[in-house]
């Protein structure tokens, strides 16, 4: 097992990023998750009746649920497999797996890298650059847990107000600042050596075609299994030419 | 219509439930997460300055922080109440609940919106919950290290230094193609360009703040140059990018 060896400058992320605190949070986290279900199936179970639903709809349409859920949950088991050697098993569960995604994960923990002048994975990336990493994944998580906490009892009563303001805002600014920060986030990486322009182009490319695959063969599949797949096939073109 | 009593009696029992145990399971997440990442931050003997945690948390905010406000506005129409405090804790919101919702509504032939389909997306979302639970607990957390050693030692040494390029590759292929706003993406890409190659390399100590820099600049330069002719199309709520 690890030494429990706490060095901020170690390269060697594991006493950190498997600390038994850290295993005990995501526990912690699929607990929640799986009292929330328990409770609501409960209540939706009891409540069926007057809504005329049978027990047997609502449990199919659980089953349903389940089963429209098994290809997104394999694509994103892929994606955060091949997180694991940055952020190790507790951080990948709770994080990308679960409450976050892949993409935003990676994106503020690699902010948050920056914000120590180091790079995520490189000579660079140690225990401290990986701690104040996740801190700050989880922190920025936290917001939309928040605002959902605040916004949902608001949005209830309102009914709607808030979307009323200005339509043109929903639009607008979510599409900008979302192309806006992953564009800048792509652009970044090419400042940083060959091999990181070639292994952004290859990821790129190979989602675009997972992309008008899924379109023109209709496979939808393809899309879901887009960013896994491109990851792998980036980092592969990555290790075979730094490989020599 | 006899039954209109029982009908209100059923219902508001689950508005109930799930008005008191929504909040209450979600703040429980909420601070089982904070617990997380204030110890990874100051518990673990590092010597992490609560500044040094503020300023990563700032540059996070200020990139993220518009998304992470407008989005549950706009999930929660298609939502609806009970179901925002499940999907804002177990995530994958567009790629997975969202879908297996709508399919166990259209097997019941019920569209969204009514207080049957709210009940029928609680229960599917349940269902994608449950397997998106295990299949994680199997393949990621009992076979992900061992899934990992299957592959050559220098593999993973190379996937941890260029793991952001192959994510930010595709993700933002994702991001232009799901957005399907030419207008904007070309107006994103510029910008970017310029505090990327211009800003950064006139003054470099604005590394931090790059993408912050960019997202705002893309919103004001994006609202002013909007399609004002469009008809608003609201109703349509951005693909998820942190939930």
């Amino acid at each position: 097992m690890h030494r429990f060896a706490v060095d901020p400058s170690s390269t060697d992320i594991s006493p950190v990023s498997f600390h038994p605190v850290l295993w005990i949070c995501a526990a912690a986290v699929f607990a929640v998750i799986v009292l929330q279900s328990v409770i609501y199936l409960r209540a939706i179970r009891k409540a069926a009746g007057s809504a005329n639903l049978t027990d047997g709809q609502v449990m199919g349409s659980v089953r349903r649920g389940g089963i429209a859920a098994i290809g997104p949950s394999l694509a994103v088991a892929l994606v955060a497999v091949s997180l694991l050697p940055l952020f190790s098993t507790p951080a990948v569960l709770t994080r990308i797996g679960l409450v976050g995604s892949a993409a935003f994960d990676v994106a503020a923990a690699g902010l948050a890298a920056q914000s120590q002048g180091a790079q995520l994975g490189g000579p660079s990336y140690t225990q401290k650059v990986f701690a104040i990493g996740f801190a700050a994944m989880t922190l920025g998580g936290l917001v939309w847990m928040l605002t959902a906490l605040i916004l949902t009892p608001i949005l209830s009563k309102g009914d709607k107000t808030l979307r009323k303001v200005n339509p043109a805002v929903m639009t607008v600014v979510p599409t900008a600042a979302i192309l806006a920060a992953f564009i800048t986030l792509a652009l970044t990486e090419t400042t940083k050596s060959g091999v990181h322009v070639l292994t952004l182009l290859a990821s790129a490319a190979v989602m675009g075609l997972c992309i008008a695959a899924a379109k023109f063969l209709n496979k939808p599949w393809l899309r879901e299994w887009g960013l896994g797949i491109a990851i792998f096939v980036a980092l592969a073109a990555a290790f075979l030419v730094t490989a020599k | 219509m006899s039954s209109q009593t029982t009908s209100l009696d059923g219902l508001a029992q689950f508005d109930r439930t799930t008005s008191i145990w929504g909040p209450i399971t979600l703040g429980l997440g909420f601070l089982v997460s904070l617990g997380a990442a204030l110890f990874a931050a100051f518990g673990t003997g590092l010597g992490i300055t609560g500044q040094e945690v503020w300023t990563a948390f700032g540059i996070v905010f200020a990139t993220f922080g518009i998304i992470a406000v407008v989005e549950p506005i706009s999930y929660y129409p298609i939502l609806g109440r009970s179901a925002m405090y499940q999907a804002f804790m177990i995530g994958n919101i567009a790629n997975k609940l969202l879908p297996s919702a709508l399919i166990a509504q259209t097997d019941l032939g019920e569209k969204p919106g009514t207080r049957r389909a709210e009940l029928i997306a609680g229960a599917a979302i349940i269902g994608a919950a449950f397997v998106h639970i295990l299949t994680l607990i199997i393949l990621v957390g009992f076979l992900g290290t061992w899934l990992l050693g299957l592959l050559p030692a220098g593999l993973i040494a190379v996937a941890r230094v260029y793991i952001l390029s192959a994510v930010f590759g595709a993700v933002t292929i994702q991001a232009i193609v799901s957005m399907k706003n030419v207008r904007t993406t070309i107006i994103a890409a510029a910008v970017s360009a310029v505090v990327v190659y211009g800003v950064l390399r006139l003054a470099p100590g604005l590394a931090n703040y790059a993408t912050a820099i960019s997202v705002v600049g893309v919103i004001i330069v994006a609202w002013f140059a909007r399609k004002r002719t469009d008809a608003p199309t609201a109703a349509e709520a951005p693909a998820s990018v942190g939930h």
